[in-house]
């Protein structure tokens, strides 16, 4: 509690803020959403690798995000924000999966074949 | 309208035209709000006639202290588990006397007193408001209270969040309290049962009172869990380190991990069932592509790291009362630590064994069976560890080791029957039956007992007397007998074969254990009167049983008992140096109980501001207007929140400094006192028994109790 980063602007995680990588991240994000976009409407791929390659382009524009949006790196003033997010990963994984696994099985066994 | 609805509807007034469809002549009703009335006026008018609104303004309402601030959780944790309890009353009462076909019925009802639509709503309340609205905020308000201190800080590192937390909180209250007396609240059980949560099947405004009012609450919940977590991580003292850190602290920390992580998943499951009612999305719904289960999982998915949130804390009570009480330090603190934290992570890998039954393959019940089981482990670590720390130890038995002991059986038996529950076979005979009532309540009630007990233990530290020990043991035994009386028959009823939420019982043979459990409420009902006599007495007495030691009990351990009792506003008139786990047990036994500081420094203390209070009142009147899908008026005081929080934050006046000679000038002012060189009437700052980096003459070293 001192009086030295009472200044919002001189907080090390206010100095982050750039307007050329968050141009950058906005462009990649709606470069992948134009490409995602036509290779849905396209129907260029398979079904399965249409659905991995949207799940691929999306894990990547999450990270260049999360680098140039909320500059998570293991810089000093950011390492406790990046291992806090990467910590709740395994989380993501585990409700996400055991999700889609439970539901998977709960329709083979209650739903109409083919329906 | 978005979608279609049943009943009234304008565009001033949104739905408040079926309010004329109330039956405001129930007399259950008109009771309830005649004792809101009279106990409302009473308040307002003993604040008013003591002359003590400006008082009430600047020391409560628009205050940052943490200290404050828990309390504050605390009373209203008290004040909703008194609503719940009388919702307990009533299913209990209910059930006993709507038994066979031949039972009578008055007020509307065909068997009973509550007609299966208001029973419904009142299981509701009952389940929502004693985990969410009771049991929540006091073990938030005992973090908030105890946590800062016990890692020597002056505050939270977010005061006015923590504001902002409390007053949401009261906000998420408020709106539950007013869903009594203006409309309906929800009838589809604690959990929200999808479909019947659904617009067709719940065309009033029940459950809009029951989405909105979680909702709010549970943004004050998230926002005190980022605060309590940066306060560990920021706010240490120096010296204390991880591996010093006191082990209610380290629960905070888990259990405030937890609440962080899944409070977000409640708040969209709960939004998409706001989207589903409000603009016909079929997220949930039965039909159209929705997926009713789904809500289930979400619900789960934050509803079981939730129980963990509400049990960490009250481990971490035991582990500081037992301790203290046993005269020895806490057995297995490493093995402690990381149990808390097992117990954390596990929590996020059971949720199935809410809905085994759904009918997920073998594979998924097994594994979340066995991932269920792996939580006893780390309890069971804990257990071991409390029996350890007791076992060859200088026990002694006042109120808050009874409450400790009484939590450790509770935890024993809740936790036997939880492993039971863990096997999937047992839940396709025993699901939704009250067994399964029994075991949860079982659980909760080990919280409730450690809650209890810290409220005792801390209660000295806090307030500057100790709490009555005579009509604290009439309380806890009486108490007690409740809890047997209502849980061992309703267990049994359980394996009967009983299922929750019945307002009709078919089974005559059921009757005696209903009755029993009716007998159980009574003792309950003596228990809270017994509470309330203790505070009364208590505060009576004060003056003869005021601490006069930093250390209330003499053999307590942690950094809570270094600073003056109860603590100035400032906490600590120098920042402690921590040398060792349990500081206060190491400077007593190396006879540092009356050091000096050397010098005094300037202390940098947080302004009090109104801004929290508005933003929860308009986020109170919001939560109204949405209920009510007034749509101008939820726009309206959603943007006055949005100003608000921007006028806050262009304001830069917002903490203050309190020079070195005004802290040494109240410093002596509270050593006097506690020496006994100003009478305990006189105006002086706070305390009325010093201690920390240095204490009055009786200190703990040269008196104890009972000595």
């Amino acid at each position: 509690m001192s009086h030295a980063n009472s200044n919002p602007i001189d907080h090390p995680e206010v100095q982050l803020a750039s307007p050329g990588a968050y141009l950058v991240a906005y462009a990649a994000a709606l470069g992948a959403m134009f490409l995602e976009l036509w290779l849905v409407v396209a129907h260029v791929l398979s079904p399965i690798s249409l659905t991995t390659a949207i799940t691929v382009i999306a894990l990547l524009v999450i990270t260049v995000q999360m680098y140039l949006l909320f500059k998570l790196d293991l810089s000093k003033t950011q390492i406790w924000f990046t291992v806090s997010f990467i910590m709740t990963a395994p989380l993501i994984f585990m409700s996400i999966g055991l999700t889609i696994w439970m539901f998977i099985t709960l329709m083979q066994r209650t739903m109409l074949p083919g329906m | 309208m978005l979608v279609d609805l049943q009943g009234p509807w304008n565009p001033i007034f949104g739905r408040l035209g079926l309010l004329l469809e109330v039956h405001y002549n129930n007399p259950i009703i008109f009771f309830a709000f005649m004792m809101v009335v009279i106990g409302g006026t009473a308040a307002l008018s003993w604040v008013t006639f003591t002359g003590r609104w400006g008082w009430l303004w600047r020391e409560w309402l628009t205050t940052v202290d943490h200290k404050k601030l828990g309390i504050m959780y605390i009373l209203v944790g008290l004040v909703m588990m008194l609503r719940g309890f009388v919702d307990a009353l009533m299913m209990r009462t209910q059930q006993a006397m709507a038994v066979g076909p031949d039972s009578p019925g008055v007020l509307g009802a065909a068997h009973g007193y509550l007609p299966p639509y208001h029973f419904d709503q009142v299981f509701t309340a009952h389940g929502m408001i004693m985990i969410l609205l009771a049991a929540t905020p006091i073990l938030v308000g005992f973090m908030n209270l105890i946590m800062p201190i016990q890692i020597g800080a002056r505050d939270m590192a977010y005061p006015y969040l923590n504001a902002l937390g409390l007053w949401l909180t009261v906000a998420a209250a408020s709106l539950v309290m007013i869903a009594l007396f203006v409309g309906d609240f929800s009838h589809a059980g604690w959990v929200g049962l999808t479909p019947l949560t659904e617009l067709p099947y719940s065309p009033g405004v029940g459950v809009d009172y029951y989405l909105w009012s979680i909702q709010i609450g549970s943004i004050g919940t998230t926002i005190g869990a980022v605060n309590l977590i940066a306060t560990i991580i920021k706010m240490r003292a120096p010296g204390m380190t991880w591996g010093r850190l006191p082990i209610f602290t380290w629960t905070t920390l888990a259990s405030n991990i937890i609440a962080l992580t899944s409070f977000p998943v409640l708040g969209v499951a709960l939004a998409l069932l706001t989207l589903d009612r409000y603009i016909g999305t079929h997220f949930f719904t039965a039909d159209l592509g929705g997926n009713l289960m789904m809500y289930t999982n979400l619900f789960w998915i934050w509803g079981h790291p939730e129980v963990y949130f509400v049990v960490i804390p009250a481990f971490g009570f035991l582990s500081e009362i037992i301790p203290t009480f046993s005269e020895k330090p806490l057995f297995g603190y490493v093995t402690m630590v990381l149990a808390s934290m097992a117990i954390a992570g596990v929590s996020w890998t059971v949720w199935l064994h809410h809905f085994f039954t759904m009918g997920a393959s073998p594979g998924v019940n097994s594994y979340f069976s066995i991932a269920t089981m792996l939580v006893g482990i780390p309890t069971g670590v804990k257990v071991f560890n409390w029996a350890f720390t007791m076992w060859r130890g200088k026990l002694r038995f006042p109120t808050p080791m009874l409450w400790a002991i009484g939590s450790l059986f509770l935890l024993i038996t809740g936790g036997m029957t939880g492993m039971m529950l863990a096997v999937p076979a047992i839940n396709y005979l025993v699901h939704n039956s009250v067994f399964v009532i029994a075991h949860f309540h079982n659980m909760f009630l080990l919280i409730v007992y450690a809650a209890f007990g810290a409220t005792v233990y801390w209660w000295p530290k806090v307030f500057g007397f100790k709490l009555d020990e005579y009509w604290g043991k009439v309380f806890f035994w009486l108490f007690t007998a409740g809890t047997l009386f209502v849980f061992v028959p309703m267990y049994t009823l359980g394996f009967m074969g009983m299922t929750r939420r019945l307002d009709y019982i078919p089974h005559t043979s059921w009757e005696p254990l209903l009755l029993l459990e009716v007998i159980g409420t009574g003792f309950y009902l003596l228990s809270i009167l017994a509470f309330v006599i203790q505070l009364g007495v208590s505060i009576y007495n004060r003056e003869k049983n005021r601490v006069v030691a930093s250390d209330a009990w003499g053999t307590s351990r942690s950094v809570e008992w270094m600073t003056h009792t109860p603590p100035p506003f400032y906490n600590f008139a120098v920042t402690p140096v921590i040398h060792a786990r349990d500081e206060w047990a190491w400077r007593r036994e190396h006879g540092l109980t009356n050091l000096m500081p050397e010098k005094f420094l300037d202390i940098h203390m947080p302004k009090n501001t109104a801004v929290p209070l508005i933003i929860s009142f308009f986020t109170l009147v919001c939560g109204f207007a949405l209920v009510w899908r007034i749509w101008w008026l939820a726009a309206a005081t959603f943007a006055a929140i949005i100003i608000a929080m921007i006028i806050r934050s262009f304001d830069k006046d917002t903490d203050y400094i309190i020079p070195a000679a005004e802290v040494e000038r109240m410093e002596k002012e509270i050593v006097a006192r506690a020496e006994g060189r100003i009478p305990a009437g006189e105006p002086a700052p706070v305390g009325g028994g010093a201690g920390g980096a240095y204490a009055s003459k009786r200190t703990p070293t040269q008196r104890r109790d009972n000595d």
